[in-house]
């Protein structure tokens, strides 16, 4: 019974490490000033990548703008998208499919597809051209994925301890902090990374409607064709802020308030 | 790294120099009332291009022409009042596609993009829906350097450039092979095919419509003429790495594949690209270019600029810095990017022509390309890359 | 009694209006301009320019129909085995803390473009695997059959469909579970009772959200697919290669019709897991 959970804790170390150690090889890359071809290590180390990334000075900019814009896609989706999973979750709608479907649809279009129809109508919209374009464009694209984890986290058991404050005469905002939201803190915790990180990781709509504003899949793209080192360096930084963004979430998450 | 720094500081001191030779060049000698007019619209062009930030679009992957840029371009703007930006972009066309989306939009002015670096075929299309600013080219001051009935600089594959985009850069078909392992390459088609009869699979190229696939395609096209050449790229085929039933998807890749030693040749449009590859560590020193065939495909590159940019007194300025001889011959610089001029050197002043003949010979640089072959029209390209596909690639 | 019924399923709609009305709104037109490029060229004095040329070319090409079905196939592969390897790895890693959680969701931030180039980096010829082992014994970047887009996108979307199912498990389950095994369950019965109902949500949800993105997006299958058939969206990609006003039409063509078969499959998945859930 004692070797039960050391074998699953050496399971679960190994699939983690499945998905992670793969990815190393990005960390060796970018480093690698030259590797080439029989070499199982490279040939010279350097920081070649780190320096053509950094070039232009518009990469910390990038970095900042990507940043603010997922906050604010986010947080704008979590107030949109909250009260309609609520209704979705709890079934309180008597034929829901229509509203999925309209919900869903940025999913299902290939981000490809939008760009330039993106571009068009957001000039039409007068929105281009800046950060509070470039929220709504990410809004598109984060609000369905937010209400769609925010969902199945909403349901009867809410509810039901819901009116259990109530009966007890817990006021609505003591009900929301000491009720409902630790009881669906994983799914908003879920919601919350998966928005930031859908908004971080629009390449399309932030070329579509940013007019030029560096964004950090812009900076990187570029480089990943022609320049694996560079791209590798890139992203090493690339992935910090969502990681980031996993930790403090899930902090939050099992320690709500 | 030390060149580059070395030219942050002299170059804006450089570029303020030739300016105002320039000027002073223009507004002496010559004759004719129409001459003397020219420097006086350049200067009001100049004028309302001051405190102008200029958007110039562009492929952001080559990191030494990032540098040239940054560390060139950017600090000789600033001297002449404009604040020029790149905005890097994955590929050409996404940079077209605005352009596109803002017509469609009905939008007329304060487009996001003021400058594109851009490919033939872009530039054709365009020109037909009538995207770019008209008769600008020849009224830039540097443009006197310009050689216009060279018919590689006039024509765009073909196209009438009719003063709509403005020369910047020459780019020549070359190929790669590794001296070391390899110490002479096939230069004729039919060596390279006796090659690969002796040695199977070690050759292969991007699979059109990639750009550079598409130009070895023309380039066998524009030797042999389009059935022979077709011929040709049948019998290669079996003879080509995997059997030539998987191209690679990209030059990128090609790269890639050479140096780790899975073909013997590399390819590119670039004329310099050996330079870069070993300069960022891809390509063993030992790595040389070679032309195949009696000469290389030639092509120029142009910069323009859409009608409806926000700033299009500053891309002016930014597209006449471009040609400067300063410049230019900063770009031909084999330390710096080692990019043909597009100056007629004979025409630029004694005094900088200088510049041009003191370029280092580099190995990595091929300073002939042999006879010129010229671009096939921008119309035929994407028929030849739909037989391609039919009678290569699917093999019907 | 009606009355209150009514007042409700009204509240209960204007609750659902602002993120609905959002999307279409902002999406809805971008999606109605994609329409129109397939069918108004540039240049063309609006609506009354209209023609089907582009849709008469895309569906009379050969390579079309190739690439429509190697993409189905690819995108039903794709995403049935990141969900098959998504339900066990998810019950793996239910007990397990946040450090080992982040490490199977590092794939997440990653751009799909940059996983194809660490899989070339692993797989590709000349790569490390050929290095360590002398020689591949099988091709999987640029394979006829597309195993290496398929390997790509299961290695990339399983820690997506784990993170889904991960939230949706919460505190719940375990005590559930207990429970059920209280009352005298056994493993079998606990998973599908406790268990399934719990996850069958998020993980059906989740694989529509792959499918979708597997059927539309090119960067894998450019990085790491055969050279033919194309995909649905390579085939796109190319259209545009060379000159975007050329092809531009002929892109959104292909891409309206892939979203089409995206949103039927999601119908066809959802009605399937309802019928599931019935049975």
């Amino acid at each position: 019974m004692v070797r039960r959970p050391l074998l699953a804790r050496a399971g679960g170390l190994a699939i983690g490490l499945a998905f992670a150690l793969p990815l190393a090889i990005l960390g060796v890359r970018a480093f690698a000033d030259t590797w080439r071809a029989p070499a199982l290590v490279p040939q010279d180390w350097g920081l070649r990548g780190f320096e053509a990334a950094f070039g232009g000075g518009a990469t910390v900019e990038a970095f900042g703008n990507s940043i603010v814009v997922a906050l604010g896609a986010t947080a704008l989706a979590l107030a949109l998208g909250w009260p309609a999973a609520r209704v979705l979750g709890e079934r309180r709608l008597r034929r829901p499919g229509v509203v999925f479907v309209a919900l869903a649809m940025p999913l299902l279009v290939p981000p490809y597809a939008t760009g330039a129809g993106l571009t068009e109508w957001f000039i039409r919209l007068r929105i281009i051209d800046s950060l509070g374009g470039l929220v709504l464009a990410h809004l598109t694209a984060v609000l369905p994925y937010v209400v769609l984890v925010l969902l199945a986290g909403f349901g009867t058991k809410v509810t039901e301890l819901e009116d259990m404050g109530r009966t007890l005469g817990l006021s609505p905002a003591r009900r929301l902090a000491w009720v409902t939201l630790p009881s669906v803190a994983p799914t908003l915790a879920a919601a919350t990374v998966l928005g930031f990180l859908v908004s971080w990781s629009q390449y399309g709509s932030s070329l579509a409607v940013g007019g030029g504003l560096p964004m950090a899949p812009l900076v990187l793209f570029p480089f990943i064709g022609p320049d694996p080192q560079t791209a590798a360096a890139l992203s090493l930084l690339y992935v910090i802020p969502p990681i980031l963004a996993l930790l403090v979430t899930a902090r939050a998450a099992s320690s709500p308030l | 790294m030390r060149a580059r720094s070395q030219l942050r500081t002299t170059l804006p001191a450089l570029a303020v120099l030739s300016a105002t030779l320039l000027l002073a060049a223009c507004g002496g000698d010559e004759d004719g009332s129409a001459e003397t007019e020219r420097p006086d619209s350049f200067a009001e062009i100049a004028g309302a291009a001051q405190g102008q930030t200029v958007r110039w679009w562009m492929d952001g992957g080559d990191d030494r022409i990032n540098a040239y840029v940054d560390d060139v371009v950017i600090p000789a703007a600033r001297e002449a009042g404009v604040r020029l930006e790149r905005v890097p972009v994955g590929d050409t066309a996404d940079a077209v596609q605005r352009v596109i989306a803002q017509r469609r939009a009905g939008r007329e002015s304060g487009g996001a993009v003021d400058l594109i670096w851009l490919n033939g075929e872009n530039f054709a299309a365009g020109k037909e829906a009538g995207l770019w600013l008209e008769g600008w080219v020849r009224d830039l001051p540097n443009a006197r350097f310009v050689d216009f009935d060279d018919p590689t600089i006039v024509n765009d594959f073909q196209v009438p450039v009719d003063g709509q985009e403005a020369p910047w850069s020459r780019a020549a078909f070359a190929l790669a092979h590794d001296s070391e392992e390899l110490a002479e390459p096939p230069r004729t088609y039919a060596a390279l095919l006796e090659y690969l009869r002796r040695n199977p699979g070690r050759f292969t190229y991007p699979a059109p419509p990639d750009f550079t696939g598409s130009a070895f395609v023309r380039q066998v096209v524009a030797a042999m003429g389009e059935d022979r050449a077709f011929a040709y790229l049948r019998e290669l085929k079996p003879l080509m790495y995997r059997d030539g039933e998987t191209f690679p998807e990209s030059a990128d890749e090609l790269n890639d594949l050479f140096a780790n030693g899975q073909v013997d040749f590399a390819m590119s449009y670039e004329a310099n690209f050996v330079a870069a590859e070993v300069d960022n560590g891809t390509f063993p020193q030992s790595t040389r270019p070679f032309v195949l065939g009696e000469g290389a495909l030639v092509n120029v590159s142009y910069v323009t600029i859409p009608s409806d940019a926000a700033n299009q007194a500053g891309a002016q300025v930014v597209a006449n810095l471009l040609m400067s001889p300063e410049l230019q011959a900063q770009k031909a610089d084999p330390e710096i990017l080692g990019i043909p001029t597009v100056l007629d050197v004979e025409r630029v002043p004694p005094d900088l022509r200088g510049r041009f003949d003191e370029l280092d010979e580099s190995p990595y640089v091929l300073s002939d390309f042999g006879q010129v072959e010229q671009e096939l029209p921008a119309s035929s390209v994407e028929p030849l890359e739909q037989r391609w596909e039919r009678e290569i690639l699917r093999g019907d | 009694m009606s009355g209150l019924h009514a007042s409700r399923r009204w509240r209960d709609r204007a609750l659902v209006a602002p993120a609905v009305s959002v999307l279409a709104l902002l999406f809805g037109g971008a999606v109605a301009g994609m329409l129109k490029t397939s069918l108004v060229p540039l240049g063309a004095d609006g609506l009354s320019g209209a023609t089907l040329d582009t849709w008469r070319e895309l569906l009379g090409d050969p390579a079309f129909v190739d690439a429509l079905v190697f993409s189905l196939r690819v995108t039903v592969l794709a995403t049935a085995a990141s969900a098959a390897l998504a339900v066990p790895v998810a019950v793996a890693l239910r007990r397990r803390g946040l450090a080992i959680r982040s490490l199977a969701a590092l794939p997440l931030p990653v751009p799909h473009l940059l996983v194809a180039v660490a899989a070339v980096l692993w797989l590709g010829a000349g790569g490390l695997a050929d290095r360590l082992l002398g020689g591949l014994p099988v091709n999987l970047v640029r394979d006829d059959a597309g195993v290496g887009i398929v390997l790509v996108y299961v290695f990339r979307e399983t820690p997506f469909l784990v993170l889904l199912m991960l939230a949706a498990m919460g505190r719940g389950l375990q005590e559930r579970t207990e429970a059920a095994a209280v009352l005298g369950a056994s493993p079998g019965q606990r998973a599908l009772w406790v268990l399934w109902p719990t996850i069958r949500g998020p993980l059906v949800v989740g694989s529509i959200i792959v499918g979708a993105f597997v059927l539309g997006a090119f960067e894998v299958p450019l990085a790491v697919g055969p050279s033919y058939p194309p995909t649905l969206a390579t085939f796109a990609f190319d259209a545009t290669q060379g000159s975007v006003l050329a092809g531009e039409g002929l892109a959104a063509a292909t891409l309206l019709l892939t979203s089409t078969i995206a949103v039927a499959l999601a119908v066809a998945a959802v009605r399937f897991a309802r019928d599931a859930e019935g049975a």
